[in-house]
Order: structure tokens, then sequence, then C-alpha cells
């Protein structure tokens, strides 16, 4: 049995959804994927895990502001010896409330494997929600660039994690994902009946990868 | 007022859409094809309607400024009407930035005339509360008429996109119940509501996939967004019908568990709830966000599953 995961087919879709300036780095970038070598996490993604952090943090209560203050205290009647200063808030905050005032109950990064066979070869599905909740299934994605430069309308259409998750959680009604840029929310929604079979999916890829001549690199370091 | 979930009616229900195209495809009439509409004409395009589908519009408001739009709106034709049609929601925007530069230069205008950042900022921020005011404040349907931009992938495909400057263009999608995209195939026009390679669409409530638009003459009223409305309606009270008693179900078995994992304080009481929790009836995704509670206390608490005997015992002490 094979382990598959969604950043895995990611990885591999990419190379031919990609720019053409950053094909060969698309390429390397797979290949160090199916080598399983720990790719760092470049300003972007920490950015990305970032927001999440605080989305959650906002959602299960645990976020308090920065309270700035030069240590002037209040000698007025009514606020006798109280510290003067002001909550300060991080960047990205407005966004990261948006998303958390969606999640907030759900649980936070939920761990799944669930087996698939797809043309008589058993894989491992594995996934990490980044959300569950009443049946619906969220991914937060944060954009370093603003909405206003962006389009974002269907950026998820072809995107493998909706059809990887889904799987996971066949009791799941909907899928969104919850885009922020740290100021402004955009939801896509996938419904199980607008997403494409995980199987087809992995059958293209391991044809894909066959033809690089890349499978046996997979069975080798993808072994369930 | 306070309704029952399960006694609600969806009668009054009101829907936010996006309706999009190329130039001559029928944007306008079709969305004056929603109950009692009001068309704004951002776009100066009323015109180009034939005569007997442009009666069907209440009223059109052809205006100058932005402020023009803020006062008709209160007005009462546009109290009787059920729909207000945004005609284009890119010649909206540029209405806005119109006003966002007017009303405070000195921040949202740049030295060159052309609008700043914080311009863009305030744009954004009257566009949602605009959209917001008349869908929830004024009760009623809000329809975004967009013109289509064409753009073509790495590939040569071609991918049609909403035309409009700004964040508009995405944060108009998230509220918005229906996004409709219009195209022509052989001699008949569709909508689709359902995302495909060329163009993303949006659909809910049981209106995906795409229909065809029935072509209009003497004997066809022009009623098709009113009929998909109606649809949309019947077809909410039938999922509240059939998601009502399965979240009662849910929310029943998320406190039950919850109270079950708080119990949790060692091995005793840890392998007492595992019976406990398998015996709750789940609906949804109960089971699954139970488990994640259940596993996170555990690993709280540094308990160990002993797969052989099939029950927590103290984690092994380390040598």
């Amino acid at each position: 049995m094979f382990l598959i995961t969604q950043s895995l087919l990611s990885s591999w879709g990419y190379m031919y959804n990609c720019r053409e300036d950053v094909q060969e780095q698309a390429k390397e970038d797979f290949i160090r994927s199916l080598n399983r070598e720990p790719i760092p996490a470049n300003e972007a993604m920490q950015a990305g895990i970032d927001f999440e952090r605080l989305c959650y943090s906002i959602a299960n209560g645990t976020f308090s502001p920065e309270f700035v203050t030069d240590g002037t205290v209040n000698k007025s009647s009514y606020g006798d010896g109280e510290l003067m200063g002001y909550n300060k808030y991080p960047k990205n905050y407005d966004g990261a409330k948006k998303v958390a005032d969606i999640i907030r109950g759900g649980q936070i990064q939920v761990n799944l494997r669930r087996p698939i066979t797809v043309d008589g070869t058993r894989f491992l599905i594995h996934g990490v929600l980044d959300v569950l909740k009443a049946g619906v299934i969220y991914d937060v994605k944060y954009k370093v660039m603003s909405f206003g430069s962006l389009y974002l309308a269907g950026s998820y259409l072809d995107s493998p994690q909706h059809p990887a998750y889904f799987y996971l959680v066949p009791e799941a009604r909907e899928f969104q994902y919850l885009v922020s840029d740290g100021t402004d929310l955009y939801v896509e929604t996938y419904t199980r009946e607008n997403t494409p079979y995980i199987g087809d999916l992995i059958a293209e890829f391991v044809t894909s990868v066959k033809g690089m001549g890349l499978y046996e690199l997979y069975t080798e370091k993808w072994l369930a | 007022m306070i309704n029952e979930p399960n006694e609600m009616t969806f009668d009054s229900k009101k829907f936010s859409m996006i309706l999009y195209g190329s130039p001559g495809v029928g944007k306008t009439t079709l969305a004056l094809s929603a109950p009692d509409p009001v068309l704004i004409d951002f776009d100066r395009g009323i015109s180009r309607i034939k005569a007997e589908h442009r009666r069907l519009a209440k009223a059109v408001i052809t205006l100058d400024t932005y402020e023009e739009v803020l006062k008709d709106i209160e007005s009462p034709v546009v109290a009787a009407a059920q729909t207000i049609v945004i005609d284009t929601g890119g010649s909206f925007v540029t209405f806005l930035q119109d006003w966002a530069m007017r009303s405070n230069p000195s921040v949202n205008r740049q030295k060159n005339g052309a609008i700043s950042l914080k311009g863009f900022g305030a744009v954004k921020s009257e566009f949602i509360r605009f959209t917001g005011y008349v869908k929830d404040v004024l009760n009623k349907n809000v329809i975004y008429v967009f013109h289509t931009e064409e753009k073509t992938d790495k590939d040569g495909n071609t991918q049609q996109r909403l035309m409009c400057e700004g964040a508009a263009k995405n944060i108009v999608w998230t509220p918005c119940d229906f996004g409709g995209y219009i195209q022509m195939i052989g001699q008949e026009r569709r909508i689709f509501f359902s995302p495909e390679q060329e163009f993303f669409a949006k659909g809910c409530h049981g209106i995906t996939g795409n229909y065809p638009i029935p072509a209009l003459g003497p004997n066809v009223p022009n009623d098709f967004l009113t009929r998909i409305f109606d649809k949309a309606k019947a077809n909410i009270a039938e999922e509240t019908a059939e998601y009502i008693p399965l979240k009662e179900k849910y929310d029943a078995a998320i406190a039950k568990g919850k109270e079950i994992v708080a119990g949790i304080t060692d091995v005793e009481t840890a392998n007492a709830a595992m019976p406990q929790i398998s015996s709750i009836e789940h609906a949804l995704t109960s089971k699954k966000e139970i488990g994640v509670m259940f596993n996170a206390r555990i690993r709280e608490l540094g308990l160990f599953f002993d797969s052989v005997l099939k029950k927590y015992t103290p984690a092994p002490k380390e040598d």
C-alpha cells in the first residue's frame, strides 16, 4: 500500500499548471517531494502558517491583543491606578477574525487516513484537515498579495484537496476554501456533487509518474 | 420575531446573484426577469434593451454620481421593488472611485488624478456596505451584471473573468448565492451555475449545472430568474426539513461527546469513556470530531493504548 497526500498531488499538478518559466523548478520540487525531502518554509509559507495560527487562536479564544503602554497611570477619580494604553492588534487581524467567526467551534488540524484501491493498487490517502465542523471541511488559505491585485474565482477548481478530503470524510456535505489577504475574505465552496472522484486523479498521477520514469521512486519512498 | 427552525418559511427569502457573459448575450434582459426589478443603469446601457423587455423594470435609475444612487434607493419606487439590478458591477466600481476621490481627495486621490491605494480601500468598503444594505436592510434581491474579460492561460485556453477593477471582483463572489455565466451555444443561450475550466460559476440550494434560457417572444414572459428563485426557495424548504433533524442530532452528539471527554482524568475514566463514546448516536461529522477531542485529551494526559489488552494504560516508563 502506498501513501498519497493532496500536497504530493498538488506538487505533481503544479508541474503542468505553472508558468513556463518556472516549469523546471516545479519539476525539481516535485522530485524532492517524491523523495520526501523536507521543504523549508519560505516567507509566503511561513506567513500562511502564522495566519492560520492567528485564526485558530481567535477562534478558540486564546488570542489577546498586545496591550501597549508607556507606563502612565490613570490618576482620575474613576480610573485610579489603572494603567493607560491601548490594545494593538496584529497585522492580518481583520481577515483572521472573519475566518475565525466561521470556524469557531470546529475541530482543528484533523489528521485522517483512508485506504483506496485504484486499478488494483492499494493506496492510503492521508490528509490533515484545517477544520472540520458540522459536516463542512474548511481549508484556510492566506494570500500575501492583496485581493485588489488577484483574481480568485475558480482558483481551486483543479485542486486535489477537496476531492481528497471529501474521500477522507464521506459524511462531509461541503468543502469551503476560506481565502484571506489579511483584510478581506473570499470563500469558494465545493459540494460532493461538483467534485471529481479522487481515484481518477490518482490513476492519472500513476500514469504520469510511470511516464516520467519515477514510479519506482514513488513506490520506494511512499510505502505506507 | 422568534421562529422555531422547523416552522420557518422562505417565501420572502432574498438572493444575491452575479450574471456575467459577453456583450450582447442578454445579461440585462435576463436580470430583468427577476421579481419586480429596478435597474440602476451605471453603464447607460438601457437603450440597448428591446423596448418590450425594458418595460419589465419597475423603474430605471440613471445617474451622474453615486450620491444620486444613495438618494434614489430610498425612493417609494425602490421600496416597492423586490430586486435591484446593478448594471454593470464594473461601472458601479468606477462610480465609487469617482465618489471616493471627490469625498476625500487628500486621502483617496493621487497627485496625477488617479485613485490612491487608500481610495481603493474606500471603494471596497463602500461596495460591501452598499451590497449589505440593499440585501439585508432594504431586503431586496441584488443582481450584479458584469461584462467579461477574456484571459488566455499558458496553454492558450480561454478563461472568462468578471470585468472589474480592484478587490470588488473577488469580494463580490462571497456573499452572492448564485454566480451565473451566460453563454451562447449554437442558437441557444444557456446559463451555467457550476464552474467549468473556461469560467467560474456558483450555485446553491439545488440550482447547479446549466439551464437553457428561453427565447423571448410575444407569449413568452421574461420570468426565468423569478422561476429560478422560486425553485431555490422550494429547495431551501426541503433542505431545511432534511438538515434540521441532522443538526439537532449532531449538536446533541457533540454536547454528549464534550461531556464524556471532559470527564477523562486518568486511565480508568479513559477506558470507561470508550464504550460511552461508541454508544453516542452520531450525525454529520460528529463521530470524527469527537474522536479528535478524545485523542487530544488522551495525548494531554499522556496515556498509552495497549493494542493487546485493547485498553488505555499509563504510558510505559522510560528507562
